[in-house]
């Protein structure tokens, strides 16, 4: 829809170099390297305080960094004052300007850039069309709803077709059948106009929704970076499997190596792990709920062992195990729950098991 | 339970009376002194035996009033526009800015309303004679302009903190140099704050006595100092009738800047705090 205005710029690749914020003695981003392709989609989650806000407050420039770099399609941004920056930015609690109309918000960068007033005219009545507020050009932010303002913030902030855009957890003010709805139309909005976006969140489902790589936070530092795929099926440390997803964790007490690997877990407990799993070591095996089996299906795996179902909870479209092994480890076990499906009750004592290849061994 | 909902009840009209007569005190001699100055009589007495608007037609026929007149709103506005700026300029780098010494800038920004004023009076005329000010306008709106600054820093410092710096970065990150975020951001959005420290910054120069008693000289001599020296020399109700045109004026003044506050938090509702 905004093709017809303007060409479309494609997005630009970032490239963030050993970026440092220090507040002394505490350090707020420990030196932090990430990458984001043109057109990509990077979500940084992580708990509050995490250092999230801060490392996209430094990307936008109202964050002074302590050392490092960071690239805009092979140009240093560090050095620009952030309105010479070209960078779209949606903050938290949007920051629409309460004085100006919806029109004159979504106009504000235009006019800034000192385009002509037919010019501004045109795009604005573009941009209103692409997120649906043509009827509400002329009320003050004061006088929208939350998803509203929300959409003024998205328009506003990409109109100048900005090199990049940031998003500082747009969505954490909204409830949640609109958080779903939102979620759907900034996916929408990102892919038409082909930007390249760092998205800040606490909600680690939204980011595996709307990117295609994430960076894991804690502490100040990026811990794990990888596709939604790679860091559920493949965490590398127990925050991260604890963070994305539910998981199983528990900490080897012996590992052996080689064809026939296997580890050896509190309670004595022994299962057979993958080979190459078992040569990146680790302090813990990680074992997602999907991938516990129960009954026969868990049978026929090399991994099988017997419990009790001590929690059976039956929620729409899933099905919630507990089981406890007789050396007292406790696990969690999903199901769908398709035609013909049986349902274990609590206090029955069932076989499960799961199969070498998904069992992580994490730090 | 039910004794104490007595109690409350006692206590609640109690609080009440007391409002009441607080207020009775103030707007009972107000009163007193519009009834006097529609006094027929050449001298003050209460209440007046009949009615008449020729104490206002002498007043505004009295030369030293109009030029005190003149005085005052030279003195008032001059001395109100220089502590809105400042104090504005203050407000913006204590609340927005990253300076050192925060705190103790805003405790000296606040002490020209609470110091007596006749300590600074006295320690301001030494002064203002060293520099050879004393008796022109300048000794008297610069030590107005600095004991009014108070009333445009607390009115911006709260406006500013009514609202979320994250609305100036977004500014700046949408392409507004700092001045240009300036101009369409921040002062559309503190202004009625700006105005209104403005009205009470003129409305205290044009009250204001003890300081005109030490700085000014027969040519700068302000309203309130005029009526003080007309209390020991002549008593009569045209006193009443330039108290009361003082009074008119500052109510106005007063209200105005009720009206712009009004008006303006109608028109948008802050939102993103």
């Amino acid at each position: 829809m905004m093709m017809g205005i303007g060409k479309i710029k494609a997005g630009c690749a970032v490239a963030i170099r050993e970026l440092t914020k220090e507040y002394y003695p505490i350090v707020a981003v420990a030196p932090t390297s990430v990458d984001v392709a043109s057109g990509g989609f990077f979500a940084i989650i992580g708990p509050s305080g995490s250092g999230k806000s801060t490392l996209l407050g430094i990307l936008a420039g109202y964050v002074q960094p302590t050392a490092g770099r960071v690239e805009v399609n092979g140009k240093d941004i560090l050095s620009e004052p952030m309105y010479r920056r070209n960078i779209g930015m949606v903050f938290q609690n949007y920051a629409l300007f309460p004085h100006m109309t919806v029109a004159e918000n979504i106009a504000f960068p235009l006019k800034m850039r000192g385009l002509q007033k037919s010019e501004v005219t045109e795009r604005v009545r573009h941009s209103l069309a692409m997120v649906r507020l043509e009827q509400y050009r002329d009320r003050k932010p004061g006088m929208l709803s939350g998803g509203q303002q929300q959409r003024v913030a998205l328009a506003r902030a990409a109109i100048y077709q900005p090199s990049l855009l940031l998003m500082d957890e747009p969505l954490g003010a909204l409830d949640k059948n609109l958080r779903d709805e939102m979620q759907e139309e900034i996916k929408r909005f990102q892919q038409e106009l082909g930007i390249t976006v760092i998205y800040v969140t606490h909600d680690q489902q939204e980011a595996a929704f709307l990117a295609d790589r994430i960076g894991i936070m804690k502490d100040g530092a990026m811990v794990q970076i990888g596709t939604p795929r790679e860091l559920y099926e493949r965490p590398t440390s127990r925050f991260v499997a604890g963070f994305l997803g539910e998981a199983s964790v528990f900490a080897i007490t012996g590992l052996s190596a080689g064809s026939e690997a296997s580890a050896t877990i509190e309670g004595g407990l022994s299962m057979r792990i993958n080979p190459a799993n078992a040569a990146r070591g680790g302090k813990y095996v990680c074992i997602r709920p999907e991938n516990v089996m129960i009954g026969q299906e868990a049978a026929r795996l090399p991994n099988v062992y017997e419990g009790v179902i001590t929690e059976s909870l039956y929620t729409a479209g899933s099905v919630r195990y507990r089981i406890t092994a007789p050396a007292g480890q406790s696990l969690v076990s999903r199901a769908l729950p398709h035609t013909g499906f049986q349902l274990y009750e609590t206090g029955r004592t069932v076989k499960f098991g799961w199969s070498p290849d998904d069992v992580c061994v994490i730090n | 339970m039910k004794n104490e909902g007595v109690l409350w009840k006692i206590l609640r009209l109690s609080v009440r009376a007391m409002t009441m007569l607080l207020l009775l005190a103030m707007l009972v001699p107000l009163a007193i002194i519009v009834i006097l100055s529609l006094s027929d009589q050449s001298y003050l007495s209460f209440p007046p035996t009949a009615y008449s608007f020729r104490w206002y037609r002498s007043f505004l026929a009295n030369s030293d009033y109009q030029s005190a007149i003149i005085n005052s709103l030279t003195i008032g506005v001059s001395a109100a526009f220089l502590a809105t700026v400042a104090g504005t300029l203050v407000a913006i780098a204590v609340i927005r800015g990253a300076i050192p010494g925060k705190d103790l800038l805003s405790t000296l920004m606040m002490a020209p309303a609470i110091l007596p004023q006749i300590i600074l009076a006295i320690g301001l005329y030494p002064i203002s004679v060293l520099l050879s000010l004393n008796g022109t306008y300048w000794a008297v709106i610069l030590a107005h302009a600095a004991v009014s600054i108070p009333f445009p820093f607390i009115a911006v410092c709260g406006a500013l903190q009514g609202y979320s710096d994250r609305i100036e970065y977004a500014a700046m990150s949408l392409g507004a140099s700092p001045r240009q975020t300036f101009r369409h951001i921040t002062l559309p959005m503190i202004g009625p704050s700006v105005f209104s420290g403005f009205v009470f910054a003129l409305a205290f120069s044009i009250d204001e006595l003890v300081l005109a008693i030490f700085l000014t000289s027969p040519s700068t001599r302000t309203l309130p100092l005029l009526l003080w020296q007309q209390l020991n020399y002549q008593v009569t109700p045209e006193i009443a009738a330039a108290a009361t045109a003082l009074l008119t004026f500052t109510l106005l003044l007063i209200l105005s800047a009720t009206i712009v506050r009004r008006f303006s938090q109608q028109k948008y509702k802050v939102s993103g705090a």
